[in-house]
């Protein structure tokens, strides 16, 4: 049938593809993967080479000319060797970075301590799940304006703090260079804690619930079933949690494109914010090019080393019989 | 775990705790978007949570662009944004779902495409703005600046990962057996997956398609980076809202905020099944 199909419909397309319509399947599945596959085409394989040739060049959108022509500002590399004096790309990384490192894992131990309290049910759960999960489904920006609102110096946080402590409290949080940025980290551990909780309940969900019954059975308190069982058996879980936290949060942009814009001067300028500060006030898009190919190739390479260790991880799990 | 009373209050103390620290910026901004214009800031008054004189003003005022308590009036008001914030999301997801699930098929039975799982995921990878100035270049040229159509592709693009993944997880969870039995009976693989493997996973498809939506109408930088005046969307409009007089205009943004916020609360709180699914790439199942 198959083989009829193709002489009826397939006559008229070239050779190589004669064959690959020859066979039902075959031809299926190419016809179903092509959408996704062009997409990709699209946005991957064309936007990079457009991007590696613009990032050899001076071309800038102000030139009056199509990219095209931006050979003739052709020089090789010097966007690459100016990357690696701009402070303020690696003073932007930086503060990146210390972003990512004080609050994912605070939004990581705070997703586990909360997901401690839900593992077994009580009155009230579901609701309790459902109201702390809502942050993360709040559109970012919104969320970056309601800390705006929460943290002008007039606004419910100094009043709260105020009445707690009896002080007169008045901080200018967003305008303040050490407190800017503490008040970005507090908003993105508010909106993304609930992420951690609901990915590390659901791992904790999965242990095993004979093997705590029978380690209860052998005297086991539940603070060494939580050390020697659960949290091992949720390696994976707290990996893939740990992983898209990361990656999410070193994208950094919403919130405080809202909240700060980069300030107090450049108190709170992430790499996101940064790119988009260069590419639409200053219009240096060649450099941008430059210096985006530059982190898309550093991610890659880590990305890369990531995947190798886990793989190596994985295959020594499985030589290794019972671990 | 033992139920003694001790741990049952702390339970509850650590949990309404938490309550409390997520419902405050939530009910700040709820409470905001109804008082007057006198209760924004503290300038003019005592800071209260909830408004003395709790008023449909500000979302008048973002509709109609003109109130009572303000002389200046609004030359852009928000129903567009809210249609372009509406259509830009549905269309992407359309695209990424459709994409997403015909590859995902492929991909889950035939083995054809193999590349897809990796290269989808990589789109996550990298920071949007890295990679942006090409797809700006390209958008320009091709005239999808601030359009329907190209905001809508660039979406379908971006969640493409999400729907991929998920409808695969979907489909691998489908017993095979059931598309070889009609396939005995003489199906042709298309109808197999038209008439019976995607009735079977009808639901998981909705809800992949919510997440998706939920996915494309939270988004901001991609329409801050593509759309000029015609069709930013809602996030992108509420922070060019600042009153000609200057300073911010707290409870018309708050009311526009609660409006952008709602849909993907009630429509995440309905898919909380599959929201582990969906956020892990399909790697953890609930």
């Amino acid at each position: 049938m198959t083989a009829g199909l193709a002489h009826a419909g397939g006559g008229w397309l070239p050779r190589p593809l004669r064959v690959l319509f020859a066979d039902e399947v075959k031809r299926l599945g190419f016809l179903m993967s092509l959408p996704a596959q062009l997409l990709l085409l699209f946005i991957v394989v064309f936007p990079l080479l457009m991007q590696i040739y613009v990032s050899l060049t001076y071309w800038g959108p102000l030139d009056g000319e199509s990219w095209i022509y931006a050979y003739k500002s052709l020089n090789p590399f010097e966007n690459y060797g100016e990357l690696f004096a701009d402070g303020r790309f690696w003073a932007s990384i930086a503060r990146t970075m210390l972003i990512v490192v004080v609050s994912v894992p605070i939004e990581f131990l705070l997703g586990l301590g909360l997901a401690t309290l839900f593992v077994d049910r009580f009155p009230g759960r579901r609701i309790f799940y459902s109201i702390l999960l809502t942050p993360m489904m709040i559109v970012p920006a919104v969320a970056g304006y309601m800390f705006f609102m929460l943290f002008q110096s007039n606004g419910p946080i100094n009043d709260l703090l105020g009445r707690l402590t009896g002080l007169q409290v008045d901080f200018v949080w967003l305008s303040d260079p050490d407190l800017a940025i503490v008040a970005v980290m507090i908003a993105d551990i508010w909106q993304w804690t609930p992420l951690m909780f609901l990915i590390l309940l659901a791992g904790m969900m999965g242990v095993p619930e004979d093997q705590l019954k029978a380690a209860t059975l052998l005297g086991a308190n539940s603070w060494q079933r939580f050390w020697r069982i659960v949290l091992p058996k949720m390696k994976m879980v707290m990996i893939i949690a740990a992983v898209i936290r990361v990656v999410e949060c070193f994208k950094i942009f919403d919130l405080l494109a809202v909240m700060t814009k980069g300030g107090p001067g450049v108190e709170t300028e992430t790499l996101s914010y940064y790119i988009y500060k260069l590419t639409f006030a200053d219009l240096e898009w060649a450099y941008v090019a430059a210096l985006g190919l530059f982190v898309l190739i550093a991610l890659s390479l880590l990305a890369w080393a990531a995947l190798l260790r886990l793989q190596i991880a994985q295959r020594r799990a499985e030589t290794q019989p019972g671990a | 775990m033992t139920s003694r009373p001790v741990f049952f209050f702390v339970r509850y103390g650590l949990i309404l705790l938490a309550l409390v620290i997520v419902l405050i910026p939530t009910v700040w901004m709820g409470t905001m978007a109804f008082k007057p214009f006198p209760e924004w800031t503290t300038a003019t008054g005592d800071l209260t949570w909830l408004p003395k004189e709790a008023t449909w003003g500000n979302f008048e005022y973002i509709f109609t662009g003109q109130t009572e308590d303000l002389l200046v009036t609004l030359d852009r008001t928000a129903e567009r944004p809210i249609l372009a914030s509406l259509l830009t999301a549905v269309l992407g997801t359309a695209i990424a779902v459709i994409a997403g699930t015909l590859g995902a098929y492929s991909v889950s039975r035939f083995k054809i495409g193999n590349n897809l799982p990796l290269s989808v995921l990589q789109l996550r990878l990298f920071p949007p703005l890295a990679v942006m100035i090409p797809v700006m270049i390209m958008w320009a040229s091709l005239g999808m600046v601030d359009t329907w159509w190209g905001l809508s592709l660039i979406y379908g693009i971006v969640t493409l990962p999400f729907a991929f993944w998920l409808m695969k997880t979907f489909f691998d969870d489908v017993p095979i057996e059931i598309e070889e039995a009609a396939l005995v009976e003489g199906c042709s693989r298309f109808r197999v997956f038209w008439k019976v493997t995607l009735p079977m996973v009808k639901a998981a498809l909705a809800s992949t398609c919510l997440f998706v939506f939920i996915l494309n109408w939270s988004d901001y930088l991609i329409a801050l980076l593509l759309t000029r005046k015609d069709w930013v969307t809602i996030p992108v409009y509420m922070n060019s809202l600042a009153s000609a007089m200057g300073g911010q205009m707290y409870g018309c943004k708050a009311a526009l905020g609660l409006i952008a916020a709602i849909p993907p609360v009630v429509l995440g709180i309905a898919i909380q099944k599959y929201l582990v699914r969906g956020l892990t790439f399909g790697a953890l199942k609930q």
